[in-house]
């Protein structure tokens, strides 16, 4: 190893650099305190043998200069000393000095002491080693979780946990919750709230959050039944999740006109329902096993459907809240959950959380905590600034004119959802682009159907003729060498209204407008009409039954 | 596949899932999905059924006219508005609409 010797004392250098460089150690030599620590930062030793007194600056201030420049890490100064006195030998150790030495020097002592120093030192270089090595890799971890915090956050964001109908608490006992609510609205007007409570805590309990999030999510947008969704969650649970994990949860949908809740729970402690005044009405149970347990055959997905009442109130919660310890290790239980529920307590939720807080006195959660309410009552979801209300002091009037030859008759993906879109893109259409999507394609089939190609609808009436009639069809297409089909689009406002005025002329030869045929129950045809007439506020045929014109009122 | 049918493992159920449109595009694909079905009750699943329009409407009613009144076909899992298209149509009167 690598010593520094200092000494003012040229013979006490020479004799000590050809003890250690006997022994094989590389030595560097300093006169006095300063040139020791100049040496010291320029050629780092691995151990240092200091004398006491020295002219300029001595053995005391020389060693808190190194230690100070060494910052933690470690390089032994063994004090040379002539000095006998007990005073004296504990400066050298309390100034940061490691160990002394009395002059004479003896060489095996030296040797003995240089050895020990150096276990010390390897000892001291493998502990910051490892310190580094977990400082790193708890920076790390914080990175990881930060990185998965947001992924979850970006995940549930599309949930609304806070809306007119709905009211939550969340406490997760860690960073990640194993507790996972999602509240959103259904195409139909109404509301899903769901709530699972995955097996275990933390970060592997919460995994299971994002494909439950999706599925449900995903469920939710196309307007599945509360069923259905249960059976989604649980087949993507039981695809995704390990055998041994699983999740207890309640799926709950509150119709539009908040009369009516369809409740499916697996595994979860009683649902709570009670009037408007917090008064418990009953208790709803779970009746099935918790998601990601049973196969999809096994799956059983009959729901409960409870008719409320206005202001009626519906309580969700997680184990949590009856299994919440106290100092003593006493439970919350069950009991003093329903005391808040006697109708006394106008507000249930906040003096539930507050109850659970008192009597678990801060100590450590020692599971997820979630609470919902739901209220009963016409759904108002709460979706603020949504682009699809059309704004009537912002909206202009416009006219789009589409002229289709024979050719783009025949391209094999028809004209109508281009046009669809084109005029869902203005502002306000968005939200009833399905409905346009209907009348256009039933305008645009009447029109290429019967007027351009010719066909008749009496052939539709037995199911042979049904086929024969779309086989026509196809043939008479493609034959097709001539013909136009005019489609004329043009939006206005009037009043607190808008309109669309549809507007489709055909080259054809038209058809007896009078003589049109109503559709009977029985008819497998002729229905496009009466779709048309029953979403549009007025439908008129003219110019011989070439041109139709109908207009879709937008109400805001 | 725009149009998937699912015999349950009892036998006794057929599940007809239509995804995207419904319309004449898979007029034929349709009738067979249910051709020589004999003795089972019919599920047409429509989660995934973005839009039908009138000729769609026909190809049920002629899937009614084929199988007989007695023969039950549920339709299930319609959005807001495929289902005001059966409703407009009264086909509650002929089907099972959930």
């Amino acid at each position: 190893m690598k010593i520094l010797v200092v000494d003012d004392t040229e013979a006490n250098r020479k004799l000590l650099a050809w003890m250690l460089e006997d022994d094989g150690h590389e030595v560097v030599e300093a006169t006095n305190g300063e040139e020791a620590v100049e040496l010291f930062k320029s050629a780092t030793p691995d151990l240092v043998l200091m004398d006491v007194m020295m002219p300029i600056m001595d053995g005391f201030e020389a060693t808190q200069a190194i230690k100070e420049h060494l910052r933690g890490t470690h390089v032994p100064i063994i004090f040379l000393t002539a000095l006998s006195d007990d005073a004296s030998l504990t400066k050298c150790l309390s100034i940061g000095g490691d160990d002394f030495l009395s002059k004479p020097i003896n060489e095996q002592v030296l040797q003995a002491k240089i050895k020990a120093h150096s276990r010390i030192k390897d000892l001291n270089e493998q502990l910051n080693r490892q310190n580094k090595e977990l400082t790193r890799l708890h920076q790390f971890t914080l990175r990881e979780h930060e990185i998965a915090k947001n992924v979850f956050e970006n995940a549930l964001a599309a949930s609304i946990l806070d809306s007119k109908n709905t009211r939550h608490y969340i406490s997760p006992a860690a960073t990640f919750n194993g507790d996972l609510l999602l509240v959103t609205i259904s195409p139909s007007g109404g509301l899903y709230a769901l709530m699972a409570d995955f097996t275990g805590h933390g970060l592997p309990a919460a995994i299971g959050a994002l494909p439950v999030s999706q599925a449900f999510l995903d469920a939710a947008q196309q307007g599945a039944s509360v069923s259905s969704i249960a059976r989604e969650v649980n087949r993507t649970l039981e695809k995704f999740l390990p055998d041994d994990m699983f999740a207890a949860a309640a799926i709950a949908e509150l119709n539009a006109e908040g009369n009516r809740l369809t409740l499916w729970m697996g595994g979860m402690p009683d649902a709570l329902h009670t009037d408007a005044s917090g008064a418990l009405k009953q208790k709803i149970p779970s009746t099935h096993m918790p998601l990601g347990i049973l196969e999809d055959d096994e799956f059983e997905r009959e729901a409960n459907i409870i008719e409320v009442a206005d202001g009626d109130r519906l309580y969700l919660y997680t184990d949590g809240i009856p299994e919440s310890l106290n100092s003593e290790g006493e439970m919350y239980g069950e009991n003093r959950m329903l005391d808040h529920f006697d109708g006394a307590s106008s507000d249930p939720l906040t003096s539930l959380i507050e109850s659970v807080n008192r009597f678990t006195g801060h100590k450590d959660q020692n599971d997820d905590i979630t609470l919902l309410e739901l209220i009963c009552k016409p759904v108002e979801a709460a979706v603020s600034g949504d682009a699809s209300v059309l704004n009537l002091e912002l909206a202009l009037p416009w006219t789009l004119h589409m002229t289709l030859t024979a050719e783009e008759m025949k391209k094999p993906t028809s004209p109508v959802a281009q046009l669809v879109d084109m005029i869902s893109s203005a502002p306000g259409i968005e939200s009833h682009k399905d409905y346009l999507h209907t009348i256009l394609a039933e305008l645009y089939s009447n029109a290429l159907e019967h007027g351009i190609l010719g066909l008749r609808s009496d052939l539709k009436k037995t199911e042979d003729g049904y086929l024969e009639y779309y086989q026509q069809r196809e043939e008479k297409l493609q034959q097709l060498s001539c013909g136009t089909l005019d489609i004329t689009v043009s939006f206005r406002v009037e009043g607190r209204k808008g309109y669309l005025s549809l507007q489709l002329d055909d080259s054809g030869c038209g058809f007896d407008v009078a003589h049109r045929n109503h559709s009977t129950d029985e008819d497998s045809f002729g229905r496009g009409i009466d779709l048309i007439e029953t979403l549009c506020d007025r439908v008129s045929y003219s110019e011989g039954g070439t041109r139709v014109e109908a207009e879709y009122t937008i109400h805001t | 596949m725009p149009v998937e049918s699912t015999l349950s493992s009892d036998g006794k159920t057929l599940t007809i899932g239509i995804s995207g449109r419904f319309d004449f595009e898979i007029v034929q694909e349709f009738r067979a999905s249910y051709g020589d079905q004999k003795d089972v009750s019919f599920i047409i699943d429509m989660r995934a059924t973005e839009h039908m329009d009138s000729s769609a409407l026909g190809m049920l009613l002629n899937m009614r006219k084929s199988l007989g009144d007695n023969t039950k076909i549920a339709i299930i899992n319609c959005r807001p508005q495929i289902k005001k298209i059966l409703t407009i149509s009264r086909f509650d009167k002929k089907f099972d609409i959930e």
